[in-house]
C-alpha cells in the first residue's frame, strides 16, 4: 500500500468490458466475498476482488496483462455468492476476451471476429475460397494432374515417391471421396500456411503476454520468483511446470473444484478430448497420405468385422465434440441468470457445427452414394466452420486454451 | 382565537406495535389528550428494545427508557393497551377507520400478583422465544423480568393436567382457563403502524453456517446472553461447552446489503457489534475481538466517537473484508475466512465463537398488514402523506436505531393528530 500509484482510468476500456458481457461490474462494492468464494484463488492476493476494482476504475494495465484473469475458470461460485449481483466471473470473462484481442495482431481482424455484425464476412470469405478450391478440383483436375506429372518428372527416380494430384478412389462402384470435390492438396494448401500464420501470431502474442504478466506479478507482489524472462519457457523447470499444468487441464482438476457451474466440466472435458482425438486422427492421416501415399477414404472395418481403430477414434471424437458442445449450448440456454455474449455463442456454434457437419459429411458420403452433391455441400460447410476455428483462433475465445495454459504454467513456475 | 383553534378532542388513534416506536407515538398522542389504542401482539410491551442488554451509545440497560414509558402509560387513562392482540383487518378511510382486533387468551386475568406459585406446579416446558429458544421456560411464565403488563401468561401449549394444577395453585383466582380468543372492533380516526422488525433468519445465509455450527450465534442472541436477565444470567460463554471466550469474531453484513437476502443496509448492526465488543471486553479483558466488515457505518458524531474509542483497543482487530466462508474445528471452534483487502491476502481466523451481525427485516415483510398500505418490495411500509390517515413509524418504515425511531415516532404522532384535527 505504500507504493504510490497514479490511477489512469480508461473509460473506453470500461465500456468495452461492459459490452463484452461485463455489464454488472459497476455494481461491485468491494466486499471481497468473491475472493473467498473462489475455490481456486490463491491465499496471497486472491482474485477476483482486485480485478473488479481495476475493472470499475478502468485500469486496463492492471487487467490485460494479469495472469490471474486466466487462472479463473469462470466456475460461477463468486457470482453466486456476490451480494451485489455484480457477477465477477462474467466480468473476468469479458476482460479475458478483451485481453485476447489486445495480444492478437492484426487488431483489426480481432475487431471483425468479435463483432456480430461481421459474422457474414467470416462465413463468406472462406465460403468463396473453398468454392474456388472446389472449382479448381472439379473443373481443372486434368490441368492439375499435368502439373503434378511435370513436377514428378523433376524428382530423381528412386529418391522419393511420386506425388499424385488425385487422391480419390478409382474405378466404378468405388465410394465417394471428398477429395473428388476439393482436392486434399488444396485443403492442406489452405490450412497448413494458415496454421503457421496462427502459430506466429500466437507466439508474438505470448511473448508480450508473458512479459506483461510477469511485470504485473512483480508489481503486485504475486510471484515468489521475481526473476523471469520469456526465454525461461525453454528451461527444464518451466517445461516441468508446463507438463504439470497440462496434466491438471487434462484431468479438469481446477474445473472440478467449482460447484456452481460444475455441470460445465464434463462437457468441456468431452470437447477437449474430442479435439485431441481429431488431432491424432489428422496426424495419422497426414502420415498415411504423404508418408505412405495411402489416400483415404479409409474403411470403417477391416475384413468386415474388425473395426478400423483410426475410424473408431475419429467417430468417437466427433461424437464427443457434438455432445460436448451441445450440452454447453443447452447449459447456457437453460441458465437464465448468466450472461452469454456473442463471443461465447460464436465459439460454441463453430464447434458444434464442426462436429455436426463432420459426422454428417461422413454419413452422407457412405450412406448416400447416389447423391454426391449432398455430402459435398456438407463437407463445404464443414471446411468453412473449421476455417473459422483455425484462422480466427488467436482472436476468438478459442485462444483461451493458449493463454490459460501458459498463464497456469507461469503461475506454477513462479510460485503464484 | 385561542379557544377556536384548540384541537378538538374527538376521534381516537390506534398504534399497532408496542415497541419503542409504538410506545413513543402512543404517549406523545395521549399526553396531548387523545385517546389511543395500543395493540401489541406479544404478551408484553417494549418490543426488541426489551430484549437488549444495553442501548448504544450510552450503554444503559433497556429499563432506562422503557420503565419511565410504562409508568407514563399506567398513569394515563386515555391509553388502552391490548396485548396478545393482532389487527385482523382495517376498513374505512382517514378519519374513519374500523379496525378488527383479535385477542388471544392469556389465561391469566388482572388478579395476578406475579407470585409465581403457578410456575412451581407447572411441569410443561416450552421454548423461551424471548431468548431466541436458547433455553426453556415453564408453560406458565412471566414473559420477561420487566414485563409490562406485569402479569403471567399460560401458554396454550400447556397440558390439561398442568393447567388445572396452575389454577389450583393460584391463591388470587387469577388463572382463568375458560378464556377464549375474542375479536373487538374499534373505531379510530388514524392508525400508526409501528410493527417493527424481525432479526433476519440467519439460517438462510448458507455460507455462514448458522444452525449448522453451535458456536455461531446471532447478534440478538448475544444480547440475551449478555443480559443479566438472560438465559445465562449475563455470562457470555460459548454455547457448545460453556468455555470462556479467548476470542470472538463479529461477522458484519450477515444478510444485509446483500441482494440474495436483504438488499439494504440495516443501519444498526455496525454499532451493535461495536457495542457488543464492549460486552466482551468487560467480561474478558484479554480476549481478542475480530470485526470483519465491508464498511463500518457509524453515522454521527457520537457513534463515530464510540468507534474511535474502540479502535484504540489493541485487542479489537478490524478487518476490512466480508466473511464468506466458515467451518467448525474439532473442538467446536469456528474458523472464519475473509480477504483482508487492506493487507491483500486471505485470512482464516479461528475463534471460540462467531457472531453474525444479522440485519433487520420489517415485520410487514413476513406478516403483511391487512390494510390499504403501500409496502415496498423489502416489506417496509411507505408513508403516503398525500393519502394520510395511516402512517408507519420506526423500523416498520426504515431500518433505524432507537434514537431515530423515537424522533420519527414523535413525528408520526403529530401526523395522526393532524388527521383527526383536519377532518
Amino acid at each position: 500500500m505504500s507504493d504510490r500509484y497514479l490511477a489512469e482510468p480508461d473509460l473506453g476500456f470500461i465500456n468495452e468490458v461492459v459490452g463484452l458481457g461485463g455489464d454488472s461490474l459497476k455494481k461491485c462494492y468491494q466486499c471481497a466475498t468473491c475472493a473467498v468464494a473462489c475455490p481456486i484463488a490463491p491465499d496471497k492476493k486472491p482474485f477476483p476482488r482486485k480485478e473488479m476494482l481495476a475493472a470499475s476504475w478502468g485500469l486496463k494495465d492492471k487487467l490485460v496483462g494479469n495472469a490471474d484473469i486466466w487462472l479463473c475458470h469462470e466456475c460461477g461460485d463468486c457470482s453466486d455468492l456476490c451480494p451485489r449481483d455484480a457477477k465477477p466471473g462474467e466480468v473476468l470473462s469479458a476482460v479475458r476476451s478483451y485481453a485476447i484481442t489486445e495480444y492478437a495482431t492484426p487488431k483489426s481482424l480481432g475487431k471483425i471476429v468479435n463483432n456480430s455484425k461481421m459474422l457474414l464476412l467470416l462465413l463468406v470469405v472462406p465460403g468463396l475460397w473453398f468454392g474456388l478450391m472446389a472449382y479448381i478440383t472439379m473443373a481443372h483436375g486434368k490441368t492439375m494432374d499435368k502439373i503434378f506429372h511435370a513436377v514428378n518428372e523433376m524428382i530423381p527416380i528412386g529418391m522419393l515417391q511420386k506425388f499424385h494430384w488425385y487422391h480419390g478412389p478409382h474405378g466404378d462402384g468405388a465410394p465417394i471421396a471428398h477429395a473428388q470435390f476439393i482436392s486434399t492438396w488444396l485443403v492442406d494448401f489452405t490450412f497448413v500456411p494458415l496454421s503457421l500464420a496462427v502459430a506466429v501470431i500466437l507466439a508474438l502474442g505470448l511473448k508480450k503476454f508473458l512479459t506483461d504478466i510477469h511485470a504485473n506479478a512483480v508489481i503486485e507482489g504475486k510471484a515468489e520468483k521475481t526473476d523471469f524472462s520469456v526465454m525461461d519457457v525453454f528451461t527444464p523447470n518451466f517445461l516441468k511446470a508446463f507438463v504439470n499444468v497440462v496434466i491438471t487441464i487434462l484431468k479438469h482438476q481446477k474445473f472440478n473444484e467449482c460447484s456452481e457451474n460444475s455441470d460445465r466440466a464434463t462437457p468441456h472435458m468431452m470437447l477437449l478430448f474430442g479435439f485431441i482425438g481429431c488431432a491424432i486422427v489428422t496426424g495419422v492421416c497426414v502420415l498415411l497420405l504423404y508418408g505412405l501415399n495411402m489416400p483415404g477414404p479409409y474403411p470403417q472395418m477391416f475384413l468386415k468385422f474388425i473395426p478400423n481403430p483410426l475410424k473408431a477414434l475419429a467417430n468417437v471424437a466427433g461424437m464427443a465434440i457434438i455432445i460436448g458442445s451441445g450440452l454447453l449450448i443447452k447449459n447456457r440456454l437453460d441458465k437464465t441468470d448468466g450472461t452469454t455474449s456473442y463471443k461465447d455463442w460464436y465459439l460454441l456454434a463453430v464447434v458444434f457445427i464442426i462436429g455436426v457437419t463432420g459426422m454428417l459429411a461422413e454419413m452422407t458420403r457412405i450412406g448416400m452414394p447416389g447423391m454426391p452433391a449432398i455430402t459435398f455441400a456438407i463437407y463445404w460447410a464443414h471446411l468453412v466452420a473449421v476455417f473459422n476455428l483455425f484462422a480466427f483462433l488467436p482472436f476468438s475465445k478459442m485462444a483461451h486454451f493458449v493463454y490459460r495454459t501458459v498463464a497456469m504454467a507461469y503461475a506454477e513456475y513462479v510460485g503464484r | 382565537m385561542t379557544t377556536d383553534n384548540a384541537a378538538p378532542i374527538s376521534g381516537s388513534i390506534m398504534v399497532v406495535g408496542g415497541g419503542i416506536s409504538g410506545l413513543t407515538t402512543t404517549l406523545e398522542a395521549a399526553e396531548v389528550g387523545y385517546e389511543v389504542f395500543l395493540v401489541e401482539k406479544n404478551p408484553y410491551l417494549g418490543g426488541r428494545v426489551a430484549q437488549l442488554n444495553q442501548y448504544f451509545p450510552k450503554l444503559c440497560p433497556p429499563t432506562c427508557g422503557l420503565e419511565i414509558n410504562f409508568r407514563r402509560i399506567k398513569d394515563n387513562p386515555s391509553i388502552k393497551v391490548y396485548t396478545m392482540a393482532e389487527v385482523q383487518k382495517v376498513e374505512g378511510g382517514p378519519g374513519d377507520y374500523e379496525v378488527t382486533v383479535l385477542m388471544s387468551p392469556r389465561f391469566v386475568n388482572e388478579n395476578c400478583t406475579c407470585c409465581g406459585e403457578c410456575v412451581d406446579v407447572c411441569g410443561t416446558e416450552i421454548s423461551d422465544e424471548f431468548n431466541f429458544g436458547m433455553n426453556k421456560t415453564k408453560a406458565a411464565y412471566l414473559p420477561n423480568s420487566m414485563a409490562f403488563p406485569a402479569r403471567y401468561v399460560i401458554s396454550s401449549k400447556i397440558g390439561a393436567d398442568d393447567a388445572a394444577k396452575c389454577k389450583e395453585a393460584c391463591k388470587y383466582d387469577a388463572v382463568d382457563l375458560d378464556m377464549e380468543p375474542k375479536t373487538v372492533t374499534l373505531k379510530v380516526g388514524a392508525i400508526v403502524w409501528a410493527t417493527g422488525w424481525e432479526p433476519y433468519d440467519a439460517e438462510k445465509i448458507d455460507n455462514l453456517g448458522f444452525g449448522k455450527h453451535k458456536n455461531i450465534i446471532t447478534n440478538m442472541m448475544l444480547e440475551r446472553l449478555a443480559s443479566p436477565a438472560g438465559p445465562t444470567e449475563g455470562k457470555i460463554t460459548r454455547p457448545s461447552d460453556d468455555k470462556e471466550l479467548e476470542s470472538i469474531a463479529f461477522v458484519q453484513c450477515a444478510g444485509s446489503r446483500d441482494e440474495n437476502h436483504l438488499p439494504y443496509c440495516s443501519y444498526i448492526c455496525c454499532m451493535a457489534s461495536l457495542k457488543q465488543a464492549t460486552y466482551i471486553r468487560e467480561r474478558y479483558p484479554e480476549a481478542k475481538i475480530y470485526v470483519f466488515y465491508i464498511d463500518l457505518r457509524t453515522p454521527g458524531n457520537r457513534y463515530e466517537k464510540f468507534y474511535k474509542a474502540l479502535k484504540e483497543d489493541e485487542n479489537v482487530i478490524f478487518i476490512k473484508g466480508k466473511v464468506a466462508e466458515v467451518s467448525e474445528e474439532a473442538d467446536g471452534s469456528i474458523t472464519v475466512v475473509a480477504e483482508d483487502t487492506i493487507e491483500d491476502g486471505k485470512v482464516s481466523q479461528t475463534v471460540d465463537m462467531a457472531v453474525l451481525a444479522t440485519g433487520m427485516q420489517p415485520s410487514a415483510a413476513t406478516a403483511k398488514p391487512n390494510a390499504d398500505l403501500k409496502i415496498s418490495a423489502d416489506g417496509f411500509i411507505v408513508n403516503d402523506f398525500e393519502k394520510g390517515g395511516m402512517f408507519a413509524a420506526g423500523c416498520a418504515n426504515k431500518p433505524a436505531d432507537v434514537m431515530s425511531s423515537n424522533q420519527n415516532a414523535t413525528g408520526m404522532a403529530l401526523k395522526a393528530i393532524q388527521t383527526l384535527v383536519n377532518r
